[in-house]
């Protein structure tokens, strides 16, 4: 008589799936994949459908700069501007709904999976014959970076051109503290850690060095902020110089950069709280004033950690230390790019006409890096130019419609003059890097990768704080780590 | 209640003449059903792709998921030791916040009910519900302030301790200040205050709501029989809260798996073994595999645990109050 | 009741309880309230303070006059109102309507009914094909997209039908007799014997409403169909490499501030709610 509750529930469930299924349909039908672009004609788009990540917002003015764009080049520009915190899922599911946008902004975690399966129109070609004036101003450096290599040989392949410049990281020094104790700027690691003493004599609470975590939280590159304390060691893959690839993580480097750190946290130098930390946190401690040593992005945010940190200590003043010798560089990112999808009816006018337009060192890039004249900024006349308050905001001036001014990738001289700490501390920054490579991709990756990094984490962390020693940890990741290590190595060195 | 005798009598009617009995009810329940088909049932179709690999390449190329893989991925997650390490740990969590927070919120939400001052009353409900509407962001940030153990790792200089720390310290607790945050043996207990301190007071709404509903003419008829304060509350307050409590817990027990931010906020490397929960896992491996087939497969493997626990609860249910909670 | 406070004998033990309690609710009270007096604090103070500070200082409102002169957030806060409204009447609406047939314990099918709404409580599509539903309804981009997906909580549901389960079975009867149809008993007798079931899942319904961010991310593409909550969130998100705010005002207090603006609504809605949750209301209104 009584039925189980767990099997009505069951069978329930069962029909009423198996009826909706009889009625669903076909979700999804994939885009035909158009071959290599050819430049030399092309015909111009009527509209271009852009998804976009920027601060600024449409209410400050966003949709003046797609409205200038129609002027300017007759093509409407229809912007999608999706949340900050959910870029991607939207992304994902506008690809899975079938309706991408023409051109979309992608972060190098995306950027190579969906160049490897093919959701990217190849843009090498285009890129190769165009003739427009972006072509002579760009530094390829920037380009080249996202190039990404094809296995069946046809050489390096692009399909996402970089908005700007992918930026990196520096340690920033707070100077006031180097000048008040008579430390000149430290270049070498025993002077580092020297410094980092004399910081500790400052007073209590004082927090010589602070950071986020131990490995950027599984983003790569992993050591871009405790540069100076990795050094020579990469605690990810990387491939050799005759082309195989190792795991940095289990190299004797790895076993003296975590020694480096565990003596330096075990003397107090670094923030006790580093495991726990947010990057919001850092900012706090650095902004009260209370942090001597703190890597964090190049340019614009070293007058914004200054300006942040006056509020506290009047006396504040961040520079930029140049890289010490034994780390020997800081890291460039890859940059964001813009990509142009499958989708898109007519790529080579999207890629002609948004894309190097927006390059073009004059209007199209002043557009798309300042915004619209008369309203994002004013031109003086004589060559220069002054940013203007935002529409809803008078407190606070225009930084960028798109692109950040200070990172642009052309030769252009951009008329609004920048803040000098600002282009201070990314020529200390720009002196001192390597470009990292578009990561690589495979599903033996993906489906590794995420339990590998946890057992790193956990290992880095537990060293540091002394609950196992460094031979103790190395064994641990090589035990519990081993077959993970193991899987992604055979894929990548197949 | 009627007699044996009158029960084997009673005949049920045709079910046309039921059918027409209950024609109103059938009508009202349409907007019901249109909303379940449509929201629920219908993307519940979804559930398939459980049994596919379906990445982000099959889902930008247009492909769409490949049905190959069967239970490829039931099988990759249950050899997974983090996965089956993040279950105990989910499952180990949620089922002590769960007792904490029924027994917790029931005795807090009587407490209240005692209070005599009106507008006291409402002063102590409208402060003790304020945190829930804190996210679990800015709460994982004020609680780290407060169980901080300082800046300094070697526990000398104790100027920017959290202010539990400096409590103890003072009371010559400790004698140096302890990261309760990155300790095995405190975070859960610091993960069970945390989740009492924001979600008490809400939990607390739905029981004074159903106190008063418990007629006064019980209480007062106890009254006469001399029953003081104490038994009012343990043989008429809480049988008629009974209800009430055991829906909330069925209620409550259908989504433990599913405890997420709370723990991410607060979790850090050097407590993931007792720590990382279903969700997290499924998190980090979201953002790097992004395999939707195998996020789904998670997804259908909880809800298979919750049916179970559901019904073993509407089991319990059944036999406490006579019927379930269908 | 026994509500007399006095030391004398036979009352003494109350005494004492009430004193403990009001101890026990005071320490409560301020358990609670330092971390937001802390919240508080920050949004008070234009610089950033690292640690639990909590007496400002400096009074500074520069970050509440800032968010209050933002135009951005008028029209978000008209759709916050608006879909609050409509998310709390169409839930009601849709929560009393299925308690009330899921107490006709007689009705042929009404278990069938109970065990549909079970099971998507355990059991769910997940996203990518809830925005294919979504986007085949062409629902995408409507506030409908947001309201009716909450409208029909199954968990408010089922606590509907346990405060309608507490009704006096009499009363169905009476009303039977009297004539009256199932939607007029509803209408003249469940509805108005259930204040506090009412007051209570209607907060639950508001609350959830004003408080949603996720739907508008998922599922809103147009800047004008964004509630509070998202607007607040977009505003001072803390957004990092490099997408900076450049203010005069320091990010942290601004955070902190619009973290204070975004409960203060809530401080005034539960006070209105509590009036029918005071104890004996409910069955008074039998008696008569």
């Amino acid at each position: 008589m009584k039925k189980n509750l767990l099997i009505r529930l069951t069978s329930l469930g069962l029909a009423v799936i198996t009826a909706m299924g009889m009625a669903a349909c076909g979700e999804t039908t994939g885009p035909e994949t158009p071959g290599g672009g050819q430049t030399a004609e092309y015909t111009k788009p009527d509209s271009i459908k852009m998804t976009f990540d920027t601060c600024m917002t449409f209410e400050n003015g966003l949709q003046d700069v797609c409205d200038e764009y129609k002027n300017q080049t007759g093509i409407t520009l229809e912007l999608e501007k999706p949340d900050h915190a959910k870029y991607y899922e939207k992304i994902t599911l506008a690809f899975a709904s079938g309706t991408p946008s023409d051109a979309i902004e992608m972060g190098s975690t995306y950027y190579p999976e969906n160049a490897n399966n093919g959701a990217l129109w190849d843009m090498t070609d285009a890129w190769e014959n165009t003739t427009a004036p972006a072509k002579s101003i760009i530094d390829e450096s920037y380009v080249d970076a996202l190039k990404i290599d094809v296995k069946d040989g046809s050489g390096p392949r692009l399909y996402g051109f970089p908005t700007v410049a992918g930026n990196g990281t520096v340690t920033y020094v707070r100077q006031d503290w180097l000048d008040d104790m008579g430390i000149a700027m430290p270049t070498t690691y025993d002077e580092f850690i020297d410094m980092l003493r004399k910081f500790k004599t400052r007073g209590s609470g004082t927090i010589p060095l602070t950071a986020a975590g131990l490995l950027n939280n599984g983003e790569t590159p992993y050591d871009i902020y405790l540069r100076e304390f990795y050094q020579d060691a990469i605690p990810d893959f990387y491939q050799k110089e005759d082309g195989t690839w190792v795991d940095g993580f289990s190299e004797p480097e790895m076993e003296a950069a975590l020694t480096r750190l565990h003596d330096a946290f075990a003397e107090g130098l670094i923030d006790g709280e580093i495991v726990t930390n947010k990057t919001s946190t850092c900012r706090d401690k650095v902004n009260a004033g209370l942090v001597g040593c703190f890597n964090y992005w190049a340019g614009m945010w070293c007058a914004k950690l200054e300006d942040s940190t006056t509020g506290t200590d009047p006396n504040a003043k961040f520079a930029a230390m140049p890289i010490i010798k034994e780390a020997g560089h800081y890291t460039e990112r890859v940059p964001t790019a813009l990509v142009i999808t499958n989708n898109c009816e007519n790529p080579v006018g999207v890629f002609e006409d948004l894309i190097m337009y927006s390059h073009d060192g004059d209007k199209g890039q002043m557009l798309f890096t300042h915004g619209v004249v008369d309203k994002h900024y004013t031109d003086n006349g004589d060559g220069t130019c002054t940013a203007l308050p935002y529409y809803e905001d008078p407190t606070k001036l225009c930084e960028k419609s798109f692109y950040a001014p200070e990172l642009s990738i052309t030769e252009w001289n951009d008329p609004i003059a920048l803040d000098p700490r600002v282009e201070e501390s990314l020529a200390v920054f720009r002196d001192n890097r390597t470009f990292a490579t578009v990561p690589v991709v495979s599903d033996v990756i993906s489906e590794n990768l995420s339990n590998l990094n946890v057992v790193k984490g956990e290992v880095a962390a537990n060293v540091l704080h002394g609950n196992i020693t460094v031979q103790e940890g190395m064994a641990k990741y090589n035990k519990d780590a081993g077959k993970y290590v193991e899987a992604i190595l055979a894929d990548l060195n197949s | 209640m009627a007699t044996n005798t009158d029960a084997i009598v009673v005949k049920k009617p045709p079910l046309s003449v039921m059918l027409y009995k209950y024609r109103y009810f059938y009508l009202m329940s349409i907007p019901v059903v249109v909303l379940l088909l449509l929201f629920y049932y219908w993307p519940m179709l979804g559930i398939r792709y459980a049994f596919s690999t379906y990445k982000l390449k099959h889902i930008t190329s247009g492909k769409g998921p490949d049905y190959s893989t069967g239970f490829g991925n039931f099988k990759a997650l249950l050899s997974d030791r983090f996965f089956t390490d993040s279950f105990r740990n989910t499952i180990a969590l949620s089922f002590w916040n769960l007792v904490f927070a029924t027994v917790f919120t029931v005795v807090v939400a009587l407490l209240i009910n005692e209070l005599q001052h009106e507008w006291g009353k409402k002063f102590v409900q409208t402060v003790l519900y304020l945190p829930h509407f804190l996210s679990w962001v800015v709460v994982a940030s004020i609680f780290t302030l407060l169980l901080s153990a300082g800046s300094d790792f070697t526990g000398k200089d104790t100027s920017n301790v959290g202010f539990i720390n400096a409590i103890f310290l003072n009371l010559g607790l400790i004698s140096q200040p302890k990261a309760f945050l990155t300790d095995t043996s405190t975070w859960r207990p610091c993960w069970y205050i945390i989740q009492r301190w924001k979600e008490t007071g809400w939990g607390t709404i739905i029981y004074l709501a159903a106190l008063s509903g418990i007629s006064p003419d019980l209480y007062e008829a106890a009254e006469i029989d001399g029953a003081g304060r104490l038994k009012q509350t343990w043989y008429i307050t809480l049988p008629s809260l009974m209800n009430t409590i055991l829906i909330v817990f069925i209620l409550n027990l259908a989504k433990i798996l599913n405890v997420f931010e709370s723990v991410f906020v607060l979790y850090n490397d050097l407590v993931l073994s007792v720590s990382d929960v279903i969700q997290t896992y499924t998190y980090r491996k979201g953002i790097q595999g992004n395999d939707y087939g195998y996020a789904t497969a998670i997804g259908l493997f909880k809800s298979v645990i919750s049916l179970f626990l559901v019904t073993g609860a509407d089991y319990v249910a059944k036999r406490i109050r006579g019927y379930g909670i269908v | 009741m026994s509500t007399k406070f006095s030391f004398q004998k036979g009352y003494r033990a109350r005494a004492v309880f009430v004193i403990l309690n009001a101890i026990f609710f005071i320490f409560m009270m301020v358990c609670m309230i330092v971390p937001i007096i802390k919240i508080l604090s920050d949004s008070l103070m234009n610089h950033t303070v690292y640690g639990m500070k909590l007496i400002p200082d400096e009074i500074n409102g520069i970050a509440y006059k800032y968010i209050f002169s933002q135009d951005s957030l008028r029209r978000p806060l008209v759709v916050s109102v608006y879909t609050t409204l409509m998310t709390t009447f169409l839930g009601l609406l849709i929560s009393t309507i299925g308690a009330y047939i899921l107490i006709q314990r007689e009705m042929p099918g009404v278990k069938f009914f109970g065990y549909m709404l079970m099971f998507t409580m355990i059991f769910n599509g997940g996203l990518i094909p809830t925005f294919l539903v979504m986007k085949k309804l062409k629902l995408l981009n409507t506030l409908w997209a947001v309201i009716l997906p909450m409208a029909l909580n199954v968990s408010n549901l089922v606590l509907m039908r346990s405060f309608f389960e507490g009704l006096p079975k009499s009363l169905f009867e009476a009303a039977e007799i009297d004539g009256c149809t199932p939607i007029g008993t509803f209408i003249k007798i469940v509805l108005p014997l259930s204040k506090a079931a009412l007051a209570s899942i209607g907060l639950f319904f508001a609350v959830a409403a004003w408080s949603e961010y996720f739907h508008y991310v998922m599922y809103i593409s147009d800047t004008k169909k964004y509630n509070f909550q998202y607007k607040l969130r977009d505003l001072f998100a803390d957004k990092q490499a490099g997408d900076g705010e450049g203010t005069n005002i320091n990010i942290k207090t601004l955070q902190s501030a619009a973290i204070i603006v975004s409960i203060v609504p809530f401080m005034f809605i539960y006070p209105f709610c509590q009036k029918y949750f005071m104890t004996g209301i409910t069955m008074g209104a039998v008696k008569e």
